[in-house]
């Protein structure tokens, strides 16, 4: 047979697989023509995961009408934010809606990106949320982002080794130094001094505690090198230089802080909701011996929890925006809420939750998180967040390694601070 | 030959040092979790083949990906050839200074860290909505493969000799016959290997593809591996990761041992004479 | 004629010369998410940030750190793979073709990879590790040794390729020589050093140009086997630029970053250059 002649005798066969290859197209693009709107939501992996039921839920109640996918993205919080953005930079993006960290917000409103949520949500609806959910979920003065999850930052205490938390950087000393000297615990106090994120929302528990600020919200002021600032800084550096902290606290991310006080070795440490449950598992050393309470200040009121919470926002480019809104409140109604507290231990973010008895029976400490959700503070809200924040850990990481001074570290802060803000063109 | 067995030995190093690495992908892409995890253990299942089935049943399905270089990497080649074939001719044929400025710039070009390009290519991309077009990535990818195939493509030229082409003018062929009916023919090999190297350049260019794709469906092999790398540094699905990896690899391996001759030849004749 | 050159003109002008005009247009404005991606002109506030920007030199620092050790680790063991791969024997052709493959392979396959076999404490080095005892190395997240690691894999997955340019060059040697020289009772070291090393140099110092402006512009290995990480201390100036743009929204500045880094790298490149002609005159010729 010459080719030519091969390529007749394959003919039938070949005109069977051109016609499947067009009908089956066709199949798969009518099927789901009959007005469902499908809506996409992008979800970090863990959220993704612990939804899974409510989605499912969702889907029963909309039949017909909504079909919500949550799309399971990357695990850590700066890939899904890169992820988001490619998308949204090309134009041309396949979410409706995101989870987002509350650091982000600002950069994706001020992008344009996002969609208003007040023809959906009102002031009755911002009213069932706890005082410290309002915050972080508007740029100037548009509400952009409905809460999902709380998060704060909080002072976890060993209730066999002391009778009360301490309130002020002096008793923590105190406290810290008795025990160290009595050899109850090798150290006093442990936190987050790695140069990372974690050392950011450190600094602003401590900045606001001494009664100063990292930026002003009102005129965009940077405050670190004024003298609370110094302070602040000067006293976490103080922590590691008297051996309340140890060295190694200046490499420590949050499970290294919750390993060392999980093993009992130290009587303080600085940590997110999260970590309550983990030193109640069996592997615990500390288990039933823990209380928890809002991060040290010089005066009571100052005290500062900072906010880190995960919530719902809309894209402007979304084509079914009411649909999108149904499922936003949908995942983050008191039913759902109630179901994530149960299943994944997800701080809630109503007012309502926070004094349900059976809920407080599963978790005791829920009391204490809705009194620390009264201190909460969001970081500079400005789409310039991340580059700050990164300068902040990197001068407060040589304060802390001892390499530049306090004063020197938090002056090199807010120059740079400054020199950034004016090159991306802020005008203020 | 009393230096044998050190060359041997020699022998056996450099190639468990380049294969090593991925004889290790391919032991774990067949490993179950739990034979990863405890790997001295005595298990029963220790072999699986769910990770490949994870792999190729994960949507969208892991030969999408491969089609999807397939074809950036196939328009890309064709599109090179067809514009550095012309230039590399006309820059074989001109004066004395023309070439040697333009053998110049090649060079530099072919030396420049492209990844430099990717915003303002980004910004090509978003004012003529060129994102998320598997053929529009075709075009930087040529852009970027000029330096390569004009100087390879010129090299040859240059081997042919000129009474050649004096020959087929007094035939009356004009410039277009004479290159399509004699020239073309003529560097047939050299156009081979300059377009396998081409192709490899497209399969495997990350940068821009990242920036001009978003759509999962659309991503090339490197971008798909990355945000498959994306998803978790944490939790111990390697055994997937490692399949995924496997199969990337294999149209590489295949296209390496095929073409090997042809692109020994086009990397050495680009330094010999490059 | 000239017309057959317009079409690759054109796209080289569009793609390599047009962005680098751009880039310094560009890193004289402010074009942030906070002008909405729209340039205003912001007085050199850019280049005065860049003089300043810790990170960025911090990344400058990293970048020459792997560029020079990677670079030379691959030369050098290139060298040897090239004289290996010269001489004759059998399956030759087959174990070219097997060496070759790291090279073929997209870097973000293999990056995984790599990220897998560092892994604490499962990968097979910290498995290795723990069956002889030793404690599990962090390679991954320490923040002093990660990024050897990463230079380990530039180095498996660059040096075929430098190797080919070295193989190349040994076979443009013509055999007459080596063999004129035996003839004089030379031993094989003195050949190595009178005929090989010389006629070869011109082939090293071409691999060794290319490879040092790819090593410098490293961006696929480091973004996805440590995301620059940890602490940044991974961080390439191209992954900066890349953070800059795609990250914080800051289009001015990501250019003048990578206006920086090209000016850093031609600076490395003219440096390499005279070492390389210096030390050709010095040798002298055979």
């Amino acid at each position: 047979m010459t080719p030519l002649q091969r390529v007749v005798a394959l003919r039938p066969r070949l005109l069977a697989a051109l016609l499947a290859l067009l009908i089956i197209p066709i199949g798969l693009a009518s099927a789901p023509f009959r007005h469902v709107e499908r809506i996409n939501i992008l979800m970090p992996a863990p959220f993704a995961d612990a939804t899974r039921p409510l989605v499912e839920q969702f889907n029963r109640l909309h039949k017909g009408n909504i079909h919500l996918d949550v799309i399971r993205g990357p695990f850590e919080t700066e890939a899904i934010s890169d992820l988001a953005i490619s998308s949204l930079l090309l134009g041309d993006t396949p979410f409706d809606a995101l989870l987002m960290d509350v650091t982000w917000l600002p950069k994706y409103a001020a992008a344009g990106w996002l969609q208003s949520l007040d023809p959906w949500f009102d002031a009755s609806d911002v009213e069932t949320l706890a005082t410290g959910a309002r915050e972080g979920n508007t740029y100037q003065g548009t509400l952009y982002r409905w809460p999902f999850v709380a998060s704060m930052g909080l002072l976890y205490w060993r209730t066999d080794l002391m009778d009360r938390p301490p309130e002020t950087p002096e008793q923590l000393e105190a406290i810290s130094v008795k025990l160290q000297a009595d050899q109850k615990v090798p150290w006093g106090y442990v936190w987050q001094g790695r140069q990372y994120e974690g050392l950011s929302c450190v600094f602003l528990e401590i900045i606001d505690g001494f009664g100063g600020y990292w930026m002003d919200p009102e005129n965009g002021a940077f405050g670190l090198d004024k003298r609370n600032g110094v302070e602040a800084a000067t006293w976490l550096r103080h922590l590691i230089s008297s051996g309340i902290s140890p060295q190694a606290v200046t490499n420590y991310a949050e499970p290294d802080a919750l390993q060392s006080f999980k093993v009992g070795d130290s009587a303080l440490m600085r940590n997110w909701p999260y970590a309550w449950a983990e030193l109640q598992k069996p592997d615990s050393e500390v288990k039933g011996k823990v209380g928890i309470s809002t991060m040290v200040a010089k005066e009571a009121s100052s005290s500062t929890a900072t906010l880190g919470s995960w919530g719902l926002a809309l894209l402007e480019s979304s084509a079914h925006q009411d649909a999108t809104a149904e499922a936003i409140r949908f995942l983050t109604s008191e039913e759902a809420q109630k179901t994530l507290f149960l299943s994944h231990g997800y701080t809630p973010v109503l007012v309502s939750l926070f004094q349900d008895q059976e809920l407080i029976k599963v978790n005791p400490t829920l009391p204490k998180l809705a009194e620390a959700l009264e201190h909460t503070k969001a970081r500079p809200e400005t789409p310039l967040y991340a580059q700050l924040s990164d300068v902040l850990q990197r001068e407060l990481s040589g304060v802390l390694t001892g390499e530049v001074s306090a004063e020197q570290g938090m002056k090199n802060a807010t120059n740079t601070s400054t020199v950034i803000m004016r090159s991306a063109g802020d005008r203020r | 030959m009393k230096t044998l067995p050190v060359r041997r030995l020699l022998i056996v190093l450099l190639l468990s040092w380049s294969l090593g690495p991925l004889l290790w992908q391919l032991y774990t892409s067949f490993s179950t979790n739990e034979a990863l995890i405890t790997p001295f253990a005595n298990i029963d299942h220790r072999w699986t083949l769910n990770h490949y089935k994870d792999v190729l049943t994960g949507n969208p399905p892991f030969w999408r990906y491969l089609i999807n270089s397939l074809i950036v990497g196939t328009g890309s080649t064709i599109l090179t050839l067809c514009i550095a074939t012309p230039a590399a001719y006309a820059i074989t044929r001109s004066r004395g200074t023309i070439t040697n400025v333009a053998q110049t710039m090649l060079i530099v070009a072919a030396l420049f860290p492209y990844v430099l390009l990717f915003l303002a290519l980004l910004e090509v991309a978003r004012s003529l909505h060129l994102g998320n077009h598997l053929l529009a990535l075709t075009i930087p990818y040529a852009a970027l493969s000029q330096p390569l195939a004009i100087l390879l493509l010129s090299a040859a030229f240059r081997d042919l000799p000129i009474d050649l082409e004096d020959a087929a003018r007094l035939e009356g062929l004009g410039l277009w016959s004479r290159l399509r009916w004699v020239l073309i023919p003529l560097i047939a090999p050299a156009t081979a290997s300059t377009a396998i190297l081409v192709f490899l350049f497209a399969w495997n260019e990350y940068p821009i593809a990242l920036t001009w794709l978003s759509d999962s469906s659309l991503l090339t092999l490197p971008v798909a591996m990355a945000r498959i790398a994306g998803s978790s540094i944490y939790s111990v699905p390697y055994g997937a990761y490692a399949a995924a990896t496997v199969l990337g690899s294999i149209p590489l391996i295949a296209l390496v041992l095929i073409f090997q001759k042809s692109i020994v030849s086009g990397l050495t004749s680009g330094a010999v004479k490059g | 004629m000239l017309l057959l050159l317009v079409p690759a003109a054109v796209l080289l002008a569009v793609v390599f010369v047009a962005p680098m005009l751009h880039y310094v247009w560009l890193s004289a404005h402010a074009n942030s998410v906070l002008t909405g991606l729209v340039p205003i002109p912001n007085q050199g506030a850019n280049w005065l940030r860049l003089v300043s920007d810790q990170r960025f030199w911090q990344d400058a620092g990293q970048t020459l750190r792997f560029t020079v050790v990677s670079v030379s680790l691959e030369v050098l063991l290139a060298l040897a793979i090239a004289l290996l791969l010269d001489q004759r024997w059998r399956g030759r052709g087959v174990a070219r073709a097997l060496t070759l493959i790291p090279w073929a392979l997209p870097t973000t396959v293999m990056a995984l990879g790599w990220r897998w076999i560092f892994n604490t404490p499962y990968g097979p080095l910290n498995q290795t590790a723990s069956l002889l005892g030793v404690a599990p190395l962090n390679i991954l997240s320490n923040p002093s040794i990660t990024w050897m690691a990463t230079v380990l894999a530039d180095v498996w997955k660059t040096t075929p390729f430098a190797a080919l340019i070295l193989l190349a060059g040994l076979q443009t040697i013509p055999t007459d020589l080596y063999e004129a020289l035996r003839l004089e009772g030379a031993s094989q070291r003195t050949c190595f050093l009178r005929i090989t090393l010389p006629l070869l140099k011109p082939y090293i110092a071409l691999a060794l140009l290319f490879r040092l402006a790819q090593a410098f512009g490293v961006f696929d290995l480091v973004q996805v086997m440590t995301g620059g990480g940890p602490a940044s201390s991974t961080e390439s100036l191209a992954l900066y630029a890349y953070i800059n743009a795609m990250r914080f929204l800051d289009f001015g500045y990501s250019a003048t970053v990578m206006i920086g880094s090209f000016i850093l790298l031609l600076l490395l490149c003219l440096i390499s250059w005279s070492f390389l002609i210096r030390l050709q005159r010095r040798t002298g010729r055979v």
